[in-house]
């Protein structure tokens, strides 16, 4: 069992130091994570429809216009609180490879930075749902032999983003150990890693 | 030994013990336990023998099932695997390399020990269900079984001889020891519970019906000795004293029943324990799969000045159901030094009882009586509206809710080393939790809003095979910049270094 410096610690360059650089999400994930937060608010409003309409039936013709006020009502607040929910959840969520292994961030209220070490990944999934799809996203999805963390996932990733992150997270549990193979990650976010805030 | 000759044939050609179906069949009448019991209870009336021909020929079925399983099953030692073949029109064979095998176990019930013979399952690593179930084997064979794969694993057979002699034995638990036990554990209450809300499910109608007489005949029987209030109230007590006297001496019974002759033994990174009065179950596991350690102390355990050390092992995580299988309880009871003497055995670089505590944010304690403060304040406010002066007898709960959270955050502490990080809490009943780093699956810096406003995080870790309850490595209330220094080393620790498995 190796021992561990415990005074000496170079914190800045670990994904825990409150200022460590994190990569945001890919911009389409922006629009998959609104697209799919309207959706969901639709089907509240549909269903609340329902109750609504038949009161209004109940108590006569009067009652339609405010049946239709209030629907139009709810559908402006829940609409546009889910567009700006999910605006805020994008900026909130982050990740980061460097040679500890796979970081996340997410969270408003709640927030948790999640590290999960390249030497305890056991294997990883790529999932595409049809929203990922339609914006060329996809979902890693990192499995531990660990209980309440056994598996972390990470959606809307860009598509060359996510593969990346899988080889450079798969590859080197062959053992290459060291220094991590950097994900070709697009032209807008830069190497994860490399950099950290200053 | 004979057995052992014919394990290492050809092809496996070892049957199960010639009365394994008749365990078999009642292992599937359990299962159709509750189906019999509705055709007894509603099968009464119309049509009774109809009922009953339908019950004769499933249990006709399952007999018959449970006879060609035993004619079908076949096992046996080929090279260094363990071949198993069963079935009749869907034959299986299955294949399981011996040094895969990382748990024995063998379960005898007071009928398995009336026959003479045991039920045994191997496991092997992470998986969450038995790689096979042997229902059931003879006591010579199950024990060659448990040789072979024990040599299997690289050790001699002369080192699995000594183990049973008596060598290695790390605890043994004396009656008097299982006396304490039961008077620490209480495990009479939970059972009663369960039994008294079993038996209101089961029972049809109310069951205040039941009491009813019970009471009646006790108020007569006060009425017709015309006792004063004085006389009743004293009778109250002692009633009230005779039903925990009783609870506890149900406790004693239970803690005997489960850990009669509790044996742990060590050799050669195997452990190995045995226990039980009437169903003895043995099982063994390597000592490398201990993903967690905790020792406890109850207000109870101090009283006794005993501890309890308990584990959680990476073998058959997912069956919590079965939990008597896995090894659980290191030390059920026993004193601080032997803890510690048991620790220092088996885990000597963690140091045991001398962790270096650090401590929470000086502020913790604020955020620990914030909610019951709050709580009792408004219950407080809310009954003294209603009920005048006697409402407000809550408010006097407040300064003990400040001085248990100033006892919980001193006694709250987290110690990191070469090869562990601790974590101890509670005040009363107390929890020292301690993990290998070389075990730990990852790492997690949480803060919600109040945590934030006061500069505080959390830091959790996770190790494979966690229960879902109990206690875990979770730190709160730290300060922002430790948490994340802490977190940033651990991190950088597990990182750096690969799994021990």
């Amino acid at each position: 069992m190796q021992s561990m410096p415990t005074a000496s610690v170079d914190a800045p360059r670990s994904a825990f130091a409150a200022d460590a650089r994190f990569e945001r999400l890919s911009p389409n994930a922006r629009r998959g994570m609104r697209v799919s937060a309207l959706v969901g608010s639709l089907l509240v409003l549909m269903v609340s429809a329902v109750p609504l309409f038949l009161l209004s039936v109940a108590r006569g013709e009067m009652a339609v216009a405010t049946w239709l006020s209030l629907e139009a009502a709810l559908a402006v607040l829940l609409l546009s609180s889910a567009w700006l929910l999910a605006g805020a959840r994008w900026r909130a969520t982050g990740w980061r490879l460097d040679e500890d292994g796979l970081a996340i961030r997410r969270g408003l209220l709640w927030r948790s930075e999640t590290l999960v070490p390249r030497s305890r990944v056991q294997h990883v999934d790529l999932g595409h749902g049809p929203i990922d799809r339609l914006f060329g996203l996809a979902t890693l999805k990192v499995h531990t032999a660990g209980t309440h963390l056994s598996s972390v996932t990470l959606a809307g990733m860009a598509q060359a983003d996510a593969e990346a992150l899988r080889d450079a997270l798969v590859l080197d549990e062959r053992g290459d150990g060291g220094q991590p193979a950097r994900p070709a990650v697009a032209s807008s976010a830069a190497a994860p890693g490399a950099r950290h805030g200053d | 030994m004979a057995t052992e000759a014919v394990l290492a044939a050809a092809t496996p050609q070892l049957r199960l013990h010639p009365w394994s179906w008749l365990f078999v069949l009642l292992a599937q009448l359990r299962n159709f336990a509750l189906p019999l019991l509705a055709l007894l209870v509603f099968g009464q009336g119309g049509g009774w023998e109809q009922w009953q021909l339908y019950g004769a020929l499933a249990g006709g079925a399952l007999a018959l099932v449970s006879v060609v399983q035993y004619f079908t099953y076949r096992y046996g030692v080929i090279g260094s695997d363990l071949v198993i073949r069963a079935g009749i029109l869907n034959r299986t064979s299955r294949t399981i390399p011996l040094a895969r095998i990382r748990n024995v176990s063998l379960h005898r019930t007071l009928l398995h020990r009336l026959f003479g013979v045991a039920e045994v399952r191997l496991e092997s690593a992470g998986g969450t269900t038995a790689e096979a179930h042997m229902r059931v084997l003879s006591l010579d064979a199950a024990s060659a079984l448990e040789r072979l794969v024990q040599v299997g694993h690289g050790r001699d057979a002369a080192a699995v001889d000594a183990d049973a002699a008596d060598a290695n034995v790390l605890l043994r638990l004396p009656t008097v020891e299982l006396v304490r036990l039961g008077l620490i554990s209480n495990r009479g209450v939970v059972v009663l519970g369960a039994a008294f809300a079993a038996a209101s499910q089961m029972v049809p109608g109310d069951p205040e019906q039941w009491f009813r007489p019970v009471g009646r005949w006790l108020f007569g029987q006060a009425e017709m000795l015309q006792m004063g209030w004085l006389a009743t109230v004293l009778v109250a007590l002692a009633l009230l004293l005779g039903a925990v006297v009783l609870l506890r001496l149900l406790s004693i019974v239970l803690a005997i029943v489960q850990f009669h002759g509790f044996t742990l033994r060590e050799r050669d990174g195997v452990l190995g324990v045995e226990s039980g009065l009437l169903t003895r179950v043995r099982a063994h596991a390597p000592l490398r799969k201990i993903q967690f350690w905790c020792v406890s102390e109850s207000l109870l355990h101090r009283l006794f000045r005993r501890r309890s050390l308990d584990v959680e092992t990476a073998v058959s995580a997912g069956e919590g159901k079965d939990s008597s299988r896995s090894i659980n309880h290191l030390a059920p009871v026993a004193t601080a030094g032997a803890v510690a003497a048991l620790v220092q055995r088996l885990l000597p670089e963690a140091g045991y009882p001398a962790f270096d505590w650090q401590p929470l944010h000086p502020r913790a304690w604020r955020r620990l009586c914030f909610w019951p403060l709050l709580l009792t304040l408004l219950a407080g406010l809310g009954l003294g509206l209603r009920f005048g002066a006697p409402g407000l007898l809550p408010l006097l709960l407040l300064p003990w809710w400040v001085l248990r959270a100033r006892r919980l955050a001193a006694a709250t502490g987290w110690a990191l080393n070469g090869t562990v990080v601790a974590y101890r809490s509670g005040w009363l009943n107390r929890h020292t939790a301690f993990a290998e780093l070389a075990k730990l699956q990852g790492v997690q810096v949480l803060h919600g809003p109040f945590d934030r406003r006061r500069g505080m995080a959390t830091v959790a870790v996770d190790t494979a095979g966690a229960a879902a309850i109990g206690e875990r490595i979770h730190i709160r209330f730290l300060p922002e910049a430790e948490a994340r220094r802490l977190a940033a080393q651990l991190g950088r620790h597990i990182a750096r270094n690969p799994l021990a498995w």
